[in-house]
């Protein structure tokens, strides 16, 4: 990587994406965990429920969001905590170049490890609990839009617990989620039921419309802190 | 608000007011509220916990709002005293909320028959509780005070901020499936003889807040300055009028 060529904001937020890539690249357990977990806590479902396909059909959304919203929460740890404990964060933060630029393009490295997958996945878990494949599409861009914001989210916590028990940024972002919980699982319900989902998609959009600024100006505060 | 045993010893003399003016004052309310007000017309006598349980709903989401502005104190003119202060705050509106939640469901179970309904209100209160739980645990995990304090103001900012959003989500929640059977938000227009007392009860809680926050925050100043000349000095004058 040539840092001399580096001229504008973009080219960092470049670069620190194509870093963490390549990062992720060569530790494909990062990849590999989070699909996992989701798809463990998928089977979790029809274990305890009983495996009644009518049963599931009605809760497949439901199931679908809430497992990914817990594995979003297990992936909070990769988002800066190695970089935290060998000092990149801290070479990031002396170059100089505006934080939440970076912030931004870290977290949204993330979702393509994290949050893509599992979005993907969610195919595969809809085949497990007999989703009904006309409202897939509707599943698929609500669960994209949703674990975008579950990133950012993420991040928030994250930060604020650098170097700290990972159960407390869990704690710290559980609430927070429950409002994109209830559009994204009210989204998939209405599209089911024939009504008009497209509400909930746009009240989904402008959370994070608003979410990627205010949350990665947030996030950039937070990191910091951590550095006073 | 300079330094900080400048901020102890001007509050010594007047915190036990603010103390004395609660006691009186939730008194005075809880007496004419429990004793002279008259029954309601539909609910009888359990209404009453009213008295208690919207006071402390009040100030489970004003706590909030007095935490996100001393944390923006804190974070933007670095104003130490805000940092001890969001941090001081925090138990105080966390057990607010529980009293809200324990009293709303002690009158829910005579009224609605049930302890507990997944009604709008109930639900925004209980998520405002985690979020209290969060920010106690975000600084009892911090090992560096300054840096714990910072970090709750911004969480407590970043509350604020997501609150009318949790707010708004669950109502919608709420319309969406079924609606409930119970409605407690229609709320018949009350008798003056109901309302006065509840609105001094409301201002006998502030005054328990203040009182509260500020004898936590002598508590945090003590225990930071442990180490110093003049906290050594105040506990030797304690010792001394003692024996």
């Amino acid at each position: 990587m040539k840092h001399s060529s580096l001229t504008s904001s973009f080219d960092w937020f470049l670069l620190i994406i194509r870093r963490d890539l390549l990062i992720s690249s060569r530790k494909l357990v990062g990849f590999i965990t989070p699909v996992i977990f989701f798809l463990t806590i998928i089977t979790l479902f029809p274990i305890a429920f009983g495996p009644e396909p009518n049963q599931l059909n009605l809760m497949a959304s439901n199931i679908i969001w809430i497992a990914a919203l817990l594995s979003s929460l297990l992936a909070i740890e990769g988002i800066f905590n190695s970089d935290y404990r060998d000092g990149t964060l801290e070479q990031i933060l002396i170059s100089g170049e505006p934080l939440f630029l970076i912030v931004l393009a870290k977290v949204f490295c993330h979702w393509l490890v994290a949050g893509a997958p599992i979005v993907i996945c969610s195919l595969l878990a809809s085949l497990f609990l007999y989703f009904s494949y006309e409202n897939i599409s509707v599943l698929l861009i609500s669960l994209s839009i949703g674990s975008l914001l579950f990133s950012l989210l993420g991040a928030l916590g994250g930060s604020l617990s650098l170097g700290k028990n990972a159960i407390l940024s869990a704690i710290i972002v559980l609430p927070f989620s429950i409002p994109i919980l209830i559009l994204g699982t009210a989204c998939v319900e209405a599209s089911i039921n024939n009504q008009d989902y497209v509400v909930y998609l746009m009240y989904l959009g402008s959370i994070l419309a608003i979410g990627i600024p205010g949350l990665s100006l947030a996030i950039a505060a937070s990191i910091r802190l951590n550095y006073e | 608000m300079g330094s900080t045993p400048g901020f102890f010893n001007s509050t010594t003399r007047y915190v036990s007011w603010f103390g004395l003016f609660a006691f009186l004052i939730l008194t005075f309310g809880l007496i004419w509220g429990i004793f002279f007000s008259p029954p309601d017309y539909k609910q009888g006598e359990v209404y009453r916990i009213i008295y208690i349980h919207v006071p402390s709903a009040i100030l489970a989401e004003s706590v909030l709002i007095t935490m996100s502005i001393f944390g923006f104190l804190n974070l933007v003119w670095r104003v130490k005293i805000a940092g001890m202060l969001v941090r001081s705050a925090a138990p105080i509106g966390a057990s607010f909320t529980f009293l809200a939640l324990i009293s709303g469901s002690i009158w829910g179970y005579p009224t609605w028959g049930t302890w507990w309904v997944w009604d709008a209100r109930l639900t925004s209160t209980l998520l405002l509780f985690f979020i209290y739980a969060s920010i106690i645990g975000l600084y009892s995990f911090s090992d560096n005070q300054l840096k714990g304090d910072k970090s709750i103001s911004l969480l407590s900012i970043v509350g604020i901020a997501i609150i009318p959003i949790i707010k708004k989500s669950v109502d919608w929640w709420q319309t969406l499936h079924q609606p409930s059977t119970f409605s407690l938000t229609s709320a018949p227009s009350m008798s003056p003889e109901m309302y006065i007392p509840l609105a001094i009860c409301v201002i006998g809680f502030y005054f328990i807040y203040i009182f509260m926050l500020i004898q936590r925050l002598r508590v945090e100043i003590l225990y930071r300055e442990r180490d110093t000349r003049w906290v050594g000095l105040y506990f030797q004058n304690k010792l001394e009028k003692i024996s």
